[in-house]
């Protein structure tokens, strides 16, 4: 079972998380900068386009009276992200590690888990970053950072589920990567990163923010970061639920398929 | 009863050898129901044990099925039925440094290694100064793994996996990287391991390390366990084997047939001369003479060559029944032999095929397979392309 293997592997899943840390920005002279240049730039780009082109109104935090839109848009987008690119990367993972999967026998999970480890101590410096911005814009968010805490973990779980189950299903069909591809660029405009459900007017575009998988993780974000209160009961059920029945589904898919991996590959 | 450390019980494992990969779900559901594929039996029915402190060979010919015996023992692969058991603790040594990083320190890459192969943390840290002493690495350690020679790298490999401390170990054919002194180290280092009642088993075509370490071995040919046993009279009977399906084996040529007639010597002449060539010019005259031998009179046989060029195309395969030339009988010893008049192989290299087959050409008495590689030179007519020529007579008005 995965998570069993996982706590007796622990050394494993360190030295692989390490492993993805450290070569990461090898030969590059900006090294981890390059980390916060990305999410930076797609702040600039969308601010621009959201503020300057649209002369649009940017979202005002209730209760903590915050009007940032660079603001708003970075406390979804940084969350989105490490969603995102955790599920691309474990894809690319556990293909590239076929000369290993081939030649030796150990925790398969361990390629996955080291990505989501990574890609998260990645997410924390990014946010770190962003309070630091918050507190400069008068947003006093330190209260709400172990909250915010619990929810990023449930971010983390539902990220290894997906990740599980469409890196073993990539083994065996490359498509999976290819529709990835498509699928979180629709889950990136349906989640309310760069708009704001309450101001569209649309009721079913509304549900569809606040209910799709990652909008719900990314309207709890906005809630506890930008307007500093904490999501309702509801809301968690929802998520606690959606997380750990992802990650189970998940698993449990990669369990099923990760046996034939080596003869797949 | 000696501890058992291994058990393979009635293993079979079975690959789909798909026509056309089908990696694509459109090709799936396209393909759905008419999915084409040959199953290949790899391992059949395989069933052996192996004793705690056993030196344990397994040979066989390539594509017998030893890589994937020793992938499920590994684990690596899942058997289609029946079982591995494996009672003490395993280290399946299939390759060398499979996992390193190359930009991360050797030191990074042993930590990270000997996790991969199961050790825990506080294990490696204690061995860790083996492991660099064993690989002779020295302040090499904390370079990056990129800038280092092929033979440090097998040698920090090979320390990392042999520092595991197994009680079983499973070795592919990694005896025969390094240099020499690094081989005997690894030998030392197994011969130790037998000594201290560690179980070995080992994969190798090296038939003396068979004959010298293992205690039992078994062969498997395609996929089934053809013998069981003390290792000296295994790689007796296997070698025998061997070179029996591989014909007279030096030159490379391969004898089939009932064998009441044989072919004994092909040999080649230009010209007039008495002394056998093997290479002559476009243009030459030249004869072939074989030799046969009868064990018993042989009723109309038919006597035919064939000689084809290096990539396997057919030049030419007469044969004596299609010029009406047939024997009564042949019996005892006789040369057969073909006058060719100015010859219009072009130059290359050729291969020569002997054969003496019954009057229908159905039961082969005799079937000589590579019995004469010649060269043709350039000579007269000379053309730059082709393997013979028609001697064409160009005009060009």
């Amino acid at each position: 079972m995965t998570l069993r293997s996982a706590a007796a592997h622990r050394n494993l899943l360190y030295l692989l998380s390490m492993k993805e840390l450290r070569t990461r920005y090898k030969k590059s002279i900006l090294g981890w900068a390059w980390s916060l240049l990305n999410p930076l730039t797609q702040m600039g780009i969308f601010t621009v386009i959201f503020l300057v082109i649209f002369k649009a109104v940017p979202q005002i935090g209730d209760p903590s009276g915050l009007k940032n839109f660079p603001l708003y848009f970075l406390c979804g987008m940084l969350p989105f992200n490490f969603f995102s690119i955790s599920v691309g990367v474990s894809m690319g993972a556990v293909q590239g590690g076929a000369s290993l999967i081939k030649k030796v026998q150990f925790p398969h999970e361990h390629l996955v888990f080291s990505v989501v480890v990574a890609q998260f101590v990645t997410l924390l410096i990014e946010l770190v970053v962003l309070m630091v911005a918050m507190l400069f814009a008068g947003n006093n968010v330190l209260p709400w950072i172990p909250v915010l805490l619990l929810l990023l973990v449930l971010l983390a779980v539902f990220t290894t589920g997906v990740s599980l189950a469409l890196a073993a299903a990539n083994v065996f069909y490359h498509d999976v990567n290819y529709l990835w591809g498509i699928l979180s660029q629709i889950l990136f405009y349906a989640t309310p990163v760069i708009w704001n459900p309450a101001t569209v007017g649309v009721p079913w575009l509304e549900r569809v923010a606040n209910y799709n998988p990652t909008g719900s993780f990314i309207v709890a974000a906005h809630n506890l970061m930008y307007d500093l209160r904490i999501p309702g009961i509801g809301r968690w059920i929802y998520l606690i639920v959606f997380a750990f029945g992802t990650f189970l589904i998940g698993a449990w898919i990669f369990n099923k398929l990760s046996p034939s991996f080596a003869e797949e590959m | 009863m000696a501890d058992l450390a291994l058990e393979v019980d009635h293993l079979t494992k079975n690959f789909r050898l798909h026509r056309e990969k089908t990696n694509s779900i459109k090709a799936l559901i396209a393909g759905r129901g008419r999915t084409k594929f040959d199953e290949f039996t790899a391992l059949n029915d395989v069933t052996f044990t192996v004793n705690e402190g056993e030196v344990f060979g397994v040979i066989g010919e390539n594509g017998s099925g030893k890589s994937t015996l020793l992938k499920c023992m590994a684990g690596i692969l899942q058997p289609n039925s029946g079982s591995v058991r494996v009672h003490k603790r395993m280290s399946a040594l299939l390759e060398l440094g499979a996992g390193f990083h190359p930009e991360l320190s050797g030191r990074d890459n042993v930590f990270l290694n000997a996790a991969i192969l199961g050790m825990s943390r506080r294990d490696i840290a204690s061995r860790f100064d083996d492991i660099v002493d064993f690989s002779g690495l020295g302040d090499f350690v904390d370079a990056p793994v990129k800038t280092y020679s092929s033979g440090m790298y097998v040698r920090l490999a090979f320390a990392v996996a042999i520092n595991v401390d197994p009680r079983l170990l499973i070795i592919d054919e990694i005896l025969a990287v390094g240099d020499v002194s690094f081989q005997q180290r690894c030998l030392e280092k197994f011969v130790e391991f037998r000594n201290e009642g560690r179980t070995i088993v080992l994969v190798t075509h090296a038939m003396n390390t068979v004959k010298d370490m293992c205690d039992r071995a078994i062969w498997l040919t395609h996929g089934s366990v053809t013998g069981e046993g003390d290792p000296a009279d295994l790689v007796e009977a296997y070698t025998e084997f061997m070179l029996g399906t591989r014909g007279l084996g030096a030159d490379g040529s391969m004898r089939r047939g009932s064998g009441e007639i044989q072919i004994t010597s092909v040999e080649l002449f230009v010209g007039d001369g008495l002394q056998p060539v093997k290479r002559f010019r476009t243009g030459d005259s030249i004869r072939i003479r074989m030799t046969y031998r009868a064990e018993k009179p042989i009723p109309k046989p038919v006597v035919a060559f064939a000689i084809e060029s290096l990539g396997g195309a057919t030049v030419t395969a007469p044969c004596t029944r299609d010029v009406g030339l047939i024997p009564v009988e042949l019996s005892g010893e006789g040369t057969i032999e073909v006058a060719l008049d100015s010859v219009s192989f072009l130059p290359g290299t050729y291969d020569l095929h002997t054969s003496i087959t019954d009057f229908n050409r159905s039961h082969i008495y005799d079937n000589l397979h590579l019995a004469l590689r010649f060269d043709v030179m350039s000579g007269k007519p000379y053309e730059s392309e082709g393997l013979v020529t028609i001697r064409p007579q160009w005009t060009i008005a």
